[in-house]
């Protein structure tokens, strides 16, 4: 972040749903042209924050700034906004072109203005021959597009997306992430949050990492990797009493953690082949029958691991 | 700007979904035919005559039934054929023409033609009142003849003759004129114009609920989230769905309207009266329609007991059947639902020539029913759309 006042300010963020805390105390700042991505598993508490930051949910503590507008005080905030929700939220029945003027008039767009910035929007999304067919007849991957063409077509200075490959082929996944690289470099700031360490580490310009309500860490992905040192993270494929190995584990010296989840057993360590052998004697010992071995460098996913003792999968 | 874009996204769905147009558009016309020609059955009578050898005289008061327009005449060769026939209830009566009637009224003689009915049955003791008033009619006349052709040259068939023209031809004549004490009387319109304006009451209400299932539909589409985004007020959002749902019930109420003047042949009564009692009407609607899509939580629900309920308050209100037959408890429970006052209002715009202020009472009372319901409906749709 250089000295410039950031696009989306975000201060002390709470929310309460009865008992649970959905969003706890969460704060950050997005600048123009940069993509920020919030990592964590479903129910951590994501799609909550991205409410709050587009004004759906009015925050029960802090702030939401948006170019120094204050979004549920000053209606004029959420038109800099352009939000892409994690469900397809189009009429069925209508075509594409009929939903994006409908949706356009509620940004006030109209008339020839209107009609460029849909061709735009189609373009951009690569469904400039579909803008007069129902969107029934659309693929998932294509509706997925025509959704984000939605949220661009009134070029808002903030784009929010909320999980938007969830349910989508490879194909249509690679064309997705490929736009919204493509849009942080036109100066557009994008707020991306997903469960898929891969997708945030190759859009996100930097990454929290929320879990539990709690935005645990931020950074680049070298920033948030520095923070585990030289450690490995060693995958295993395996079957048997994982949760058992998994405590067996974190036992071993030089072992920082291991967590076990759907049928594979993730462990951090400061060296991974110096402790793989007393791993795989572990293994023996409850006994589990392993699969698969793989000692890889640091990523996300161990940082995660690290951080809040959870697999991002769980 | 926004609001008219959310109104014009609601009626374009509605009209390009062939099953909202088939209930639309389709059903309501069928409706109004049917019971259009069943309640126009009930003003014309069907009267058995039975002609045992009545002569001139008897042929005389068969075309007299046949002329007048409320009997439908069909003959029976025996009376036994014809009592039959009405305790069957094939004909509402019959009439026995006796053999040597006009022999009989000739010679100036009584004649006594038998007229065949049952007393418990309303209809058949009108059709029997009408049948006595045809032949009440033609011994006017026969008594007219055998006047003149006694105290003058003239035979009795030249007399009889002089005195039939003088009755149809209107000469000197007293006739009653009756009026009601009570302008709310039982006073209805016949065929088409009882059930055209009660159709439209009914469907317009009934589309109304079912299209309740519209806005479930956008709300678990995520699209009320989605306009929950845009700069765009929750207020904004409930005024364009609410002009959405009244201008469908004003496009079918004046489909209804149109298909019953043009091809049913309705009057509609005084045409600001009617335009007002459609636009509140269509109000109402708006407000059921709205309070249907926040009180049902699935387009399922809405489409199932919708019709449930709209035939329900249909039936009380008197769109089925008038509320002058049913008991004065089952009336004043009637005028709990909006239809009772809508059909009030046009039962004195058709049957009673009403004004826009003869039917003031009716409009206030559907002014508040539809404020009730779009202010209700309104709470719980702001819920809906507005940040929570």
């Amino acid at each position: 972040m250089g000295a410039m006042s950031p696009l989306l300010e975000c201060r002390g963020l709470a929310k309460r749903f009865g008992d649970r805390t959905a969003v706890d105390d969460v704060s950050f700042e997005v600048g123009a042209g940069e993509i920020y991505g919030l990592l964590g598993p479903n129910g951590a508490g994501k799609t909550t924050t991205i409410k709050m930051v587009c004004g759906l949910l009015a925050p029960d503590a802090g702030t939401v700034l948006v170019a120094g507008r204050s979004m549920g005080e000053d209606l004029s905030a959420k038109s800099l906004v352009g939000y892409v929700p994690q469900d397809v939220a189009l009429y069925p029945d209508l075509t594409a072109m009929e939903n994006l003027t409908f949706l356009g008039r509620l940004y006030r767009l109209g008339g020839k203005v209107l009609e460029e910035r849909i061709e735009e929007a189609l373009e951009l999304t690569e469904l400039t021959d579909r803008g007069g067919d129902r969107v029934e007849s659309f693929s998932g991957g294509m509706k997925r597009r025509l959704n984000i063409a939605a949220g661009l077509l009134h070029r808002p200075e903030l784009l929010v997306l909320d999980e938007p490959t969830v349910g989508v082929d490879p194909q249509s996944r690679h064309a997705i992430l490929e736009r919204v690289r493509e849009l942080g470099t036109t100066g557009m700031g994008v707020v991306y949050t997903t469960h898929y360490m891969e997708e945030a580490e190759r859009v996100c310009d930097r990454v929290a990492i929320v879990d539990r309500g709690r935005l645990v860490a931020e950074g680049t992905r070298r920033e948030l990797v520095a923070q585990l040192g030289e450690r490995d993270r060693i995958d295993l494929t395996a079957t048997g009493d994982l949760a058992e190995m998994a405590r067996r584990c974190r036992a071993i010296v030089g072992v920082d953690d291991a967590v076990a989840a759907d049928g594979s057993l993730q462990v951090v360590a400061d060296d991974g082949r110096k402790v793989l052998p007393a791993i795989l004697q572990a293994a023996e010992a409850v006994p589990v029958a392993v699969d698969s071995v793989q000692v890889v460098e640091p990523d996300l996913e161990a940082v995660f691991l690290h951080l809040t003792g959870t697999a991002l999968r769980e | 700007m926004s609001a008219l874009a959310i109104t014009a996204t609601a009626v374009r769905r509605v009209l390009r979904d062939r099953t909202a147009l088939f209930f639309l558009v389709v059903l309501p016309v069928v409706v109004i035919l049917i019971i259009g020609f069943t309640v126009r059955g009930f003003s014309t009578f069907r009267v058995g005559v039975v002609d045992l050898g009545a002569g001139a005289a008897g042929r005389d008061v068969t075309t007299a039934l046949t002329h007048t327009g409320d009997l439908a005449v069909q003959r029976f060769t025996t009376t036994r054929a014809a009592a039959q026939a009405v305790a069957r209830g094939q004909i509402s009566t019959a009439v026995v023409l006796p053999a040597g009637m006009d022999a009989a009224l000739r010679a100036g003689r009584t004649v006594d033609v038998g007229v065949v009915s049952e007393q418990a049955d309303t209809a058949q003791q009108a059709a029997a009142q009408a049948v006595t008033t045809v032949i009440s009619r033609h011994g006017a006349r026969v008594q007219a003849a055998l006047f003149a052709a006694a105290r003058s040259p003239a035979s009795f068939d030249a007399a009889l003759a002089r005195a039939s023209a003088l009755q149809e031809g209107g000469g000197a004549q007293v006739t009653v004129a009756s009026r009601q004490a009570d302008r709310r009387a039982n006073v209805l319109p016949q065929g088409f114009e009882y059930s055209a304006p009660t159709e439209l009451v009914l469907f317009v209400f009934l589309s109304a609920l079912t299209g309740g299932a519209n806005v479930i539909d956008s709300r678990r589409l995520g699209i009320y989230e989605r306009v929950a985004a845009a700069p765009v007020r929750a207020s904004t959002v409930v005024v364009g769905e609410a002009l959405g749902f009244a201008a469908i019930a004003v496009m079918q109420a004046g489909l209804i309207v149109l298909v019953g003047a043009v091809v049913f042949g309705v009057s509609w009564g005084n045409p600001p009266a009617a335009a007002v009692l459609v636009v509140l009407w269509a109000l109402v609607g708006a407000g059921a329609g709205m309070l249907s899509g926040t009180l049902f939580r699935t387009p399922e629900q809405a489409t199932a007991v919708g019709p449930v309920v709209g035939i329900a308050f249909a039936m009380l209100g008197g769109c089925m059947w008038p509320l002058s037959i049913v008991s004065s408890t089952m009336r004043e429970v009637g005028h709990v639902t909006p239809h009772a006052w809508a059909v009030d209002a046009w039962t004195a715009l058709l049957a009673r020539h009403g004004t826009l202020g003869s039917i003031g009472r009716e409009l206030a009372v559907l002014a508040a029913f539809a404020a009730g319901f779009l202010v209700i409906a309104t709470r719980r749709f702001a819920r809906v759309v507005a940040a929570r």
